[in-house]
């Protein structure tokens, strides 16, 4: 047991070895990637995958997998927008709506594949499908057309995501770390954490122990819909404009974040501090690529998408059997 | 008799009665929907479509998923296409594509197959890395000016006004769903898929006919991309997203099981019929294509729940009466004691 928390500690003192690789690499080659300024105000550019990562852990922690979050992102968005610029409402009215509308997105979603037994894929392949249409539809309400977006939010709305924190750190870290904390505790210091823990490692035995199996996944998939609504709070007060398709295309760093952060993807296994560390590894690859090395930003699912495969290949590699004996060859040498 | 029966209980048969039934609500609607040029429009138009969900069918029969024929599609189609402009033969160029598209299967199924990796996981992976290749292969331009006896071959009808190409993919299902249930080799796929460790113990190659499974997967995802090249006549740097979750819709719509070991290759070619007609069912039904999205995502959510539901009531009603037999089996020992 003790070998095992040593090595699940070294995955993240891993992935922080990489953090600071990643400053060190992009810092030499382009001196400006490490002004406070420019860094700090990068973070706008990959938030969302930050927020929506560390909940989508939960739901893949459960054994799940949650690829419904990117469309609610842009659903919040014109829930904001349509709401408050067409419906008359109060902004904070708007977004508490909107953050009501997807966690009952992400129960919807979690019912069927909580209660109806349908696999927790297919379900959110269709809720990807169904939530990017209700944003469509809601942006069908609007006077505004739908390629402009909804703008000119009231300041009291735009400063959650302007403030800084003596003026250097940004509104979104110190939510970042608000949420981390709040994940962090929800996790790995109550009885609902480990009964996510213990539904990933075998369900029935966990029924059988008194654990609301049902309940306890749809709950995960409601938090990763709530985070995925944060996101999108955060994007469209950033932006200033509220449209339907934020966020699309965030699938694949939101998984990616969830899988290099060291959770199983077949459940069971995962940390709130690992997929913190790696949505922040992602982030910064995002971001240092076009300013240091000329990427272009069309080409940043190439770098993810290889990121995600070389953590499941080299994870599948090193746990087969034959690869151990080769590793414990070596050390007796 | 006893062949009627078995065909109306058939998985496939219960989404073509879908499929009829829709296009005869539609045609209440808007009677105009049902003349013969429009349903055959239906079927053509799923032409691209249809392959991607016979090659993703594959890959369910063996209880996987492969989310990576969208940017396979999209990456083939930018090939094969740029190929072309360039003044390729046709062998040549279809050649290049239908090895990419192999290619790409042979990677996806190795890692899934030999390595053992989720399939989603793996092929969400592929899918980001191929989405990329495409902007670094074309520079995020277009694919234009394709010759024009290639696009035009599109549109070349064979018999009342069905297209060569649709004719040629439906023939070819046929072919291919006979194979699958006549033959040996054929019937692997749902072996596997149904019960992967008792295959193994029966002697079916489990991880060859995986790597199989995503080949073929592979294999179609480029025949489709050659006719969307064909059919659209240029290829943008985004061509092809989001058609795997369509193909994965299309495959449960036509009866697939995703748990693997369930269907047929008829029943996915059917699901895309109706897939592919939705956004043209909206426009004859006085709706905006907008909700194309929603309807699709409430289809695919309904099915695979009421298909849940289904199989959960049939496996109780069987334990029920195993119980009941095996109760009234020992009752009547008792009896005799």
């Amino acid at each position: 047991m003790n070998k095992r928390k040593t090595a699940f500690l070294n995955w993240e003192t891993f992935l922080l070895g990489i953090l600071v690789m990643e400053f060190v690499v992009f810092g030499v080659k382009n001196s400006k990637f490490l002004m406070p300024r420019v860094l700090l105000a990068s973070v706008n550019d990959f938030i969302a995958i930050c927020f929506i990562a560390l909940f989508v852990t939960f739901v893949m922690i459960t054994g799940g997998i949650d690829i419904q979050a990117a469309s609610i992102v842009g659903l919040t968005s014109i829930i904001i927008g349509v709401g408050w610029q067409d419906g008359g409402m109060n902004i904070w009215l708007a977004a508490a709506l909107a953050v009501a509308a997807a966690a009952v997105c992400g129960a919807l979603s979690g019912f069927f594949i909580a209660y109806c037994g349908v696999q927790a894929m297919v379900v959110t392949l269709g809720g990807s499908f169904l939530y990017a249409g209700f944003a469509l539809l809601v942006s069908n309400f609007s006077a505004t057309e739908a390629y402009q977006g909804i703008s000119g939010f009231p300041d009291s709305f735009k400063v959650i995501s302007k403030f800084k924190l003596f003026d250097v750190i940004p509104s979104q870290l110190l939510v970042f770390l608000v949420l981390i904390v709040i994940a962090y505790i929800l996790l790995h210091k109550t009885k609902y954490g480990r009964s996510i823990f213990l539904v990933g490692i075998n369900q029935e035995a966990a029924e059988y122990s008194g654990v609301n199996t049902r309940l306890v996944i749809l709950s995960t998939y409601v938090l990763s819909a709530v985070s995925a609504a944060l996101a999108g709070i955060m994007l469209t007060s950033y932006l200033g404009t509220a449209k339907s398709d934020l966020g699309a295309n965030l699938t694949l760093n939101i998984i990616t974040a969830v899988v290099l952060g060291g959770t199983l993807s077949t459940g069971g296994k995962g940390s709130v501090l690992g997929t913190a560390l790696a949505s922040l590894v992602i982030g910064i690859l995002r971001f240092g690529l076009p300013l240091c090395f000329k990427v272009n930003t069309q080409y940043l699912d190439i770098p993810v998408g290889i990121l995600l495969l070389v953590v499941v290949i080299g994870r599948a590699v090193v746990s087969r059997p034959g690869t151990l004996a080769f590793l414990h060859k070596l050390k007796r040498r | 008799m006893n062949y009627i029966k078995k065909l109306t209980k058939a998985r496939e048969a219960s989404s073509l009665f879908f499929l009829i039934f829709l296009f005869v609500i539609v045609g209440c609607i808007n009677t105009s929907f049902l003349t013969a040029s429009n349903i055959v429009a239906c079927f053509n138009d799923s032409v691209v479509f249809t392959l991607l969900a016979v090659g993703m069918a594959f890959v369910i029969f063996i209880g996987e998923i492969d989310v990576s024929v969208g940017a396979n599609l999209g990456f083939t189609a930018s090939v094969v296409g740029s190929l072309l402009r360039d003044g390729h033969s046709l062998v040549f160029s279809f050649g290049a594509g239908i090895l990419i598209g192999a290619l790409i299967g042979l990677i996806n199924g190795w890692g899934v197959a030999v390595l053992n990796i989720p399939s989603l996981i793996f092929t969400l992976g592929t899918n980001g890395v191929l989405r990329g290749l495409i902007y670094v292969y074309t520079d995020g331009a277009w694919v234009e000016n394709l010759p024009a006896a290639f696009t035009a071959f599109a549109s070349r009808p064979l018999a009342g006004g069905v297209t060569v190409y649709y004719s040629v993919s439906i023939a070819a299902i046929i072919v291919i769903h006979i194979l699958l249930t006549r033959t040996k080799k054929g019937k692997y796929f749902i072996a596997v898929g149904d019960n992967a460790g008792g295959a193994t113990l029966v002697g079916i190659p489990t991880g060859r006919t995986k790597i199989a499974a995503y080949v073929l997967c592979g294999v179609f995802a480029a025949l489709a991309s050659i006719l969307y090249a064909s059919r659209i006549g240029f290829i943008t740097a985004i061509a092809g997203n989001g058609y795997e979750m369509k193909a994965i819709a299309a495959c449960v719509i036509g009866g697939i099981s995703l748990s693997g070991g369930l269907g047929s290759v008829i029943g996915a070619s059917v699901g895309a019929v109706i897939m592919s007609s939705v956004s043209r069912i909206l426009v004859f039904m006085g709706f905006s294509s907008d909700y194309d999205n929603t309807i699709t995502g409430i289809m695919l959510i309904t099915i695979v729940v009421l298909d849940a539901l289904m199989q959960r009531h049939a496996a109780e009603r069987i334990r029920r009466e195993r119980l009941l037999a095996r109760s009234s089996k020992m009752s009547e020992e008792k009896e005799g004691n």
